[in-house]
């Protein structure tokens, strides 16, 4: 399956979705044919050796007949901040796709897909591939306000979507979690797939446990190769005398897999 | 195209150009990139006795034009290394370097003995890592140690030895003739500048370890000064490294004295960078029409140098 590959893509549309959420898509027919949701790629992000690192960043959709592969990003820093700079037909080098993506197991297909924030970047990919297996989903959506609630019709086209937000203004007030809980106590699932900030996945892996649902979570570590070979994005395996690669060995884990701090 | 062969202590290889141990794993981890055989020869990540766990996260934190690492030697140990990697990594048909990393000098001499006829062309000994509290740049920073290791690792193996030392001190070409007398019959520089950097959201330090060992174009100049010191003072060819970036950047290596280069960092940036520095070393050799690409090592302060003048 290995079609992992350095490309020059090109900027097919950037839109800037909120103040500084932008969903990029690029020119990438072999990345667009290899993909599988979860996976990533290393964009670089900058015209010299400064900013020198490539960022990760997730495939967030693929759209097989134009050959082309979105992400959806937010600026943190410097990095993201050249990439949103890139205009349509400007060049954006990339390396991918990368990494281990969500496994879909299980005989009831149902599925329960948890997201903070930006965290829905990979799961929308996610949702689609699901549906295409006959899967049904449900699709928690965290975020503070209203306006961090990101690609909820996008969602809905694939299942149902429950929404909350700290301060109310959409959904249920409170956090993701909490809502995690209530949908948990009427329905059962043969999976959950998360990806947020790390108290969401933290609190996903522990109701994991506590009811025995296997969950998948997608984690994020500081990155300089993307493809296994320098060891600096691990994380504490399972086997406390074993790291592991989120690059290589993940990005996304069994919950059983990996223990998260924090 | 022009041919770039070398022999570097003993080992011959097709082009000067090889890749720093640490960044490119074992080679299998580039090869869905490119083809690793393009390469003059491998390095391997740094090995241990046993294996060993490395650092705590984070391991890596961005820097002005380049990077900290801490990865603090994480790999599988020399036995899993000699019985399932090494195998593939002959496959490729390019010779293999093994980066050894002992914590005691025992250590070494052990390493340097279980890799003896295992099939690895020959040994780096990384008497400089500065992510490890024993061994590495603790013991390969005072001359006297250095030497001792060296010797006794020299005495303990057939295999070529190269001695990969750290910039982190004062007199770099002072410590180099310790070891080369001590039987090294290659040397790489540098190993990473140690460093430090504050998280300021976190106010706390950015790496697990608290320090880090500095690499990337940053670091290229203090690379540069410490090759052209000690190809001035001692008779074994160099193998250089610190932020090669592109052909431009091997060759200022190249005629500071270095008979080869490796490509580190520089793979985080651009995954192809090392076979890129294969092809504009060709292209420049055969643009100037270099008859023998070994004129141009040390051409930089070798008397009756042709090129002076034009590439100065
Ligand atoms: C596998 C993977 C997939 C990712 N997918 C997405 C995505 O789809 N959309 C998205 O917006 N972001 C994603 N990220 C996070 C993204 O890589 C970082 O936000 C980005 O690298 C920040 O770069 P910068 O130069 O803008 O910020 P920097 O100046 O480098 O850092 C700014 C802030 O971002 C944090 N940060 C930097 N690098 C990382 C990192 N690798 N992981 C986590 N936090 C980091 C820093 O702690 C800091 O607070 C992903 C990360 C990983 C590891
Ligand atoms: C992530 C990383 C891991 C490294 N691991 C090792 C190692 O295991 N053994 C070693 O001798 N040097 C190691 N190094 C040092 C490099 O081999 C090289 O000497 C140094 O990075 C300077 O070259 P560069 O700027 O081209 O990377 C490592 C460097 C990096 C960045
Ligand atoms: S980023 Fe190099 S091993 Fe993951």
């Amino acid at each position: 399956m290995s079609k992992t590959g350095e490309y020059s893509t090109r900027v097919v549309e950037h839109l800037v979705l909120s103040r500084d959420v932008f969903r990029l898509t690029l020119e990438a027919t072999k990345l667009a044919a290899a993909a599988r949701p979860g996976q990533f790629a290393m964009l670089g992000c900058g015209s010299g050796f400064d900013p020198f690192l490539r960022r990760p960043l997730s495939i967030h959709r693929v759209q097989g007949v134009s050959g082309t592969v979105s992400f959806l990003y937010r600026v943190r820093g410097r990095g993201t901040e050249w990439l949103a700079s890139r205009r349509q037909g400007e060049a954006v080098s990339l390396l991918g796709p990368l990494g281990r993506g969500f496994r879909y197991e299980g005989n009831s297909k149902r599925a329960l897909l948890v997201s903070a924030g930006i965290g829905v970047a990979p799961l929308l990919f996610l949702a689609e591939t699901l549906m295409g297996l006959n899967w049904t989903i449900t699709i928690l959506i965290g975020a503070r306000t209203r306006k961090g609630i990101l690609c909820r019709s996008d969602f809905e086209r694939y299942g149902r979507v429950l929404v909350s937000t700290d301060d109310g203004s959409a959904g249920r007030r409170g956090s993701v979690v909490d809502l995690l809980r209530k949908v948990f106590d009427k329905d059962s699932y043969a999976q959950i797939y998360a990806c947020g900030p790390q108290p969401v996945l933290v609190a996903v892996s522990q109701l994991s446990a506590d009811k025995g649902i296997p969950a998948q979570l997608s984690l994020e570590e500081r990155m300089a190769c993307g493809l296994g070979a320098c060891m600096g994005c691990v994380c504490q395996g399972a086997d406390p005398s074993r790291m592991v690669r989120v690059c290589a060995d993940g990005p996304v884990f069994d919950a059983s897999e990996v223990i998260l701090n924090g | 195209m022009a041919d770039l062969p070398v022999q570097i202590a003993g080992i011959g290889m097709k082009n000067p150009v090889l890749v720093a141990s640490g960044t490119f794993g074992y080679g299998a981890e580039y090869r869905p990139v490119f083809d690793v055989s393009r390469l003059g020869a491998l390095v391997t990540k740094g090995l241990t006795l046993k294996p060993c766990a490395g650092n705590p996260a984070p391991r890596l934190w961005e820097t002005p034009a380049g990077l900290l690492n801490a990865i603090g030697l994480q790999n599988p140990g020399v036995d899993v290394f000699i019985s399932d990697i090494l195998p593939v990594m002959r496959s490729y048909g390019v010779p293999v370097i093994a980066n050894i990393a002992g914590f005691t000098g025992e250590e070494f001499v052990a390493l340097a003995e279980r890799l003896d006829g295992s099939g690895v062309d020959g040994l780096e000994l990384n008497i400089s890592c500065p992510n490890v509290k024993a061994g590495g740049m603790a013991l390969g920073a005072d001359p006297c140690l250095a030497a001792s290791v060296v010797a006794a690792v020299v005495r303990a193996t057939s295999l070529p030895v190269i001695v990969k030392l750290t910039p982190n001190v004062t007199d770099i070409a002072g410590l180099a003739r310790e070891v080369v007398a001590a039987g090294a019959a290659a040397l790489s520089l540098i190993n990473t500048l140690l460093g430090l950097a504050i998280d300021v959201d976190a106010g706390k330090p950015a790496l697990g370890n608290v320090t880090g060992g500095l690499s990337g174009p940053a670091i290229r100049p203090v690379a540069v000064r410490a090759v052209w010191q000690v190809a001035q003072s001692v008779d074994v060819p160099i193998i250089g490294m610190g932020g090669i970036c592109t052909g431009r950047d091997a060759l200022e290596f190249i005629l500071a004295g270095a008979s080869a280069v490796a490509v580190g960092s520089a793979l985080f940036h651009d995954p192809l960078a090392a076979v890129k520095v294969i092809k504009e070393l060709e292209r420049y050799c055969e643009r100037k029409e270099i008859g023998d690409w070994r004129s141009l090592i040390g051409a930089a302060w070798k008397r009756g140098n042709s090129l002076a003048g034009e590439v100065r």
